[in-house]
């Protein structure tokens, strides 16, 4: 869904976008409430927050707590991915519990995160890790479990060692879903990111919405969720390009 | 020089858990530098020969040596092409031609250097760093023949490669290999259903039975080397083909009546 | 999922003893106050079991999912149907609906609340907000899945509109429409959750914050594991479905 919503170009997306944003401004203004708050204002709330230092501050935190907990959750969950696909008995002990954690909703583990870590940034760095780390294993896994059986044969008429066609054949073979699982997982991680601050609300963008919130300003809790948008679109983005960029990581069948 | 002898070899069928007997004693000699068809039925066991050959299937019974070794399993003297080209969709030419190159830990100036010697020899040249998808057919072989020559094997193995192409593209590549064996001399083991392609291409014809296969005849091709583009107008071409034609015919006329009775 | 025979059932059972066993010293190690071993927390779900109170909250959270899915799933296929079919519509909306399936829902939550308040019908609308984007986006590209030939198909042969739709769009969508259902319960237990742990304290969201202030691990670990057990539970049924409305579809026949 993500490349086809790309597809086109970006034109005719900020096209659409723009009316869509000209056409919250003149509801808001023709109907006011106080919960949505036209454009405009949400862009002065901005622009206002940013003068005043409080966002930027927070947005390091949010993008640090971010960075750390998918750097994490790529490396666990990539390893796991690749040992349970290696070792059967593990996939199939590990898989049950994999799928579990995978389908409760993620927010739920911030609690138990707080218990271990306390109100720290751990425990927000730990939300991030958990709410991606899962994905990125199932969809590691399953990459590597679509054998080629045509190309692993030609490796081994070529002489190929076990490892070497793990890493020349099946390891590339399987990018296509490894990469959709790193573009899901970094859209569950800013997700998580907003989680454990909202629930563990001392520092990072999700703080704000909670304190924002809590004074029903709905003014500046729009303008952060625009920011927290543009910084999930940036992401998936970066993903697209990664992908992009290599063929032997880019490539499609 | 491979001897095969009394091969045999069995697979287990999932679905009904009997042993479908494929080769069924299996006697063959290929001496170096000769181009070898070996030609049968569809379904004969012709690709599991070969692909014993190769060292990727042991057989159950029988022996299989090249020059004197028994083959226990892959190795840097056979360079093998495949029906479906198995080219990695993710590398380009230069780096799927030196795939066997890059296995072995061939340095990376010396894998291109002999993959561009091989792209002109093939006549992809300026193809270099296209990708599998953006080829023709015809071109990905040219590939797959390119990465087996890249390993300098003694001993080609063909496995029906130009079987998927049309019958255009398929002539073209028959003469280019004709015109790289003229100049290699190389071990050819060509398996093929087709018996025009069997008889153009070889110096000596193995005919399979139907499975499970024996070695049925071995025909000797005597028609000049190399071999006119107008061959297939010889009448000693016409006449080979025939023969081969009528033995295929009577293969599965025995067959239909054999199910019939 | 693998066959269960009495081997892998073994090996299952194995590794639970074994990480509850881990879990077990590794608390009983570290002797915080604030991680209890296993054998508290299975204390405490029993006791939690046991507890009306517990049967109440359950039923209050659930009244947000079985409010909020529905009317979700109506809304989200019907806009997921018409995105589908008529591509100059979803070259609009799809960035916008693209925006909300990648926007933090959770952050929406206060401006529910300054909305419709803090009782059943926000926590509702929470739920629905939540599993809304995953189902129309879902149902939008089952229905753009449907060969277009055969539409093309059934108006040579006159078919009107919702004929078109009754013969070919629907049952070539039924699939996709059972897997946005079975997406959308999960976000929407996502939601249910998610307004409980911030805002609106009630329910299960109620208690575990209640633990969380009492410094009573045991029963918050228990009560977590209510939720991934209920979410777990609610989302196999959903596949369970998913799998009986999907294989029969005609689509599915025909490959």
């Amino acid at each position: 869904m993500q490349a086809d919503a790309y597809a086109t170009g970006w034109q005719p997306r900020a096209l659409s976008l723009a009316a869509g944003a000209a056409l919250w401004e003149v509801a808001a203004r023709l109907a006011p409430t106080s919960f949505l708050p036209p454009f405009s204002a949400v862009i002065a709330a901005l622009v206002t927050m940013i003068q005043q230092g409080a966002i930027l501050a927070n947005l390091a935190v949010s993008l640090g707590n971010l960075a750390l907990g998918f750097a994490g959750a790529v490396a666990v969950g990539l390893a796991a991915g690749i040992a349970m696909s290696r070792f059967r008995r593990l996939a199939m002990v590990g898989e049950p519990y994999l799928t579990a954690f995978l389908t409760a909703p993620s927010l739920v583990y911030v609690p138990v995160l707080f218990t271990i870590f306390g109100a720290t940034r751990l425990t927000q760095i730990g939300s991030v890790f958990l709410h991606a780390v899962f994905v990125i294993a199932t969809t590691t896994l399953a990459g590597l479990r679509e054998r080629r059986p045509g190309l692993e044969a030609m490796a081994a008429s070529f002489g190929a060692t076990d490892r070497q066609i793990f890493w020349k054949v099946r390891w590339p073979s399987a990018q296509p879903p490894v990469m959709n699982g790193l573009r899901v997982g970094v859209l569950l991680a800013v997700k998580g990111m907003i989680n454990g601050e909202m629930f563990i609300a001392f520092t990072g963008l999700g703080a704000l919405v909670r304190i924002y919130g809590g004074r029903f300003e709905a003014d500046k809790v729009l303008a952060i969720i625009l920011v927290v948008v543009v910084v999930a679109l940036l992401c998936a983005l970066a993903v697209d390009a990664l992908e992009r960029r290599r063929p032997s990581i880019g490539w499609r069948a | 020089m491979i001897e095969i002898a009394a091969c045999r070899k069995a697979f287990l069928d999932p679905g009904t858990r009997t042993s479908a007997p494929v080769l069924d004693g299996v006697d063959l000699t290929v001496r170096d530098h000769e181009f070898v068809c070996v030609l049968g039925p569809s379904g004969c066991g012709k690709t599991t020969l070969l692909r014993i050959l190769a060292g990727l299937v042991r057989p159950d019974s029988g022996s299989v040596a090249i020059n004197g070794r028994p083959v226990t399993g892959p190795g840097p003297d056979r360079g093998m092409v495949f029906q479906d080209f198995a080219l990695l969709p993710w590398a380009d030419v230069v780096a799927n031609i030196s795939f066997g190159l890059e296995l072995r830990g061939v340095g990376r100036g010396e894998r291109e250097a002999r993959a561009q010697a091989l792209i002109h020899a093939v006549g992809l040249g300026g193809f270099e760093h296209h990708f599998p998808p953006q080829l023709s057919g015809g071109m990905q072989q040219r590939v797959g023949l390119a990465r087996a020559l890249a390993i300098e094997p003694e001993i080609l193995l063909m496995d029906e490669p130009f079987g998927a192409l049309d019958s255009q593209t398929r002539r073209g590549l028959q003469e280019d290999l004709l015109a790289l064996h003229a100049g290699n001399r190389k071990t050819v083991v060509f398996v093929t259903h087709s018996v025009d392609e069997a008889v153009r291409l070889g110096d000596r014809i193995v005919l399979l039975t139907s499975r499970p296969a024996r070695v049925e005849e071995i025909v000797s091709v005597d028609l000049p080397r190399p071999r006119p583009l107008d061959v297939a107008a010889l009448p000693r071409f016409v006449a080979l083909k025939e023969h081969l034609w009528a033995r295929l015919r009577r293969q599965a006329h025995g067959r239909s009546e054999g199910d019939a009775g | 999922m693998a066959r269960l025979n009495a081997r892998s059932i073994g090996w299952h059972a194995g590794t639970a003893v074994t990480i509850g066993l881990l879990w077990e010293a590794a608390a009983r190690a570290a002797d915080s106050l604030l991680v209890p071993p296993a054998s508290a927390t299975l204390a405490a779900l029993w006791r939690l079991l046991a507890h009306t109170e517990f049967w109440t909250a359950l039923w209050v959270s659930n009244q947000a999912l079985l409010v909020g899915l529905p009317a979700a799933a109506a809304a989200g296929i019907v806009v997921g149907l018409a995105l589908g079919r008529w591509p100059a519509l979803a070259r609009w909306c799809d960035p916008h609906v693209h925006i909300l399936l990648v926007a933090p829902k959770i952050a929406f939550i206060p401006l529910v609340i300054m909305a419709l308040g803090l009782g059943l019908l926000s926590r509702a609308t929470v739920v629905a907000a939540f599993a809304f984007p995953i189902i129309a986006v879902t149902v939008q590209s089952g229905v753009r899945s449907v060969d277009p030939r055969l539409v093309d198909m059934a108006r040579a042969f006159c078919a009107r509109e919702a004929q078109i739709w009754r013969r070919v769009l629907l049952p070539g969508a039924r699939p996709a429409i059972a897997t946005a259902l079975r997406l959308g319960l999960a976000r929407a237990i996502a939601g249910m959750v998610s307004v409980e742990l911030t805002l609106v304290a009630v329910g299960l969201g109620q208690l575990v914050l209640r633990f969380r202030a009492d410094f009573d691990a045991a029963s918050l670990y228990a009560a977590v594991l209510v939720v991934v057990a209920e979410a777990v539970l609610l989302v196999r049924l959903a596949t369970l479905l998913e799998h009986r409305l999907g294989s029969s579809s005609p689509m599915a026949v025909a490959e």
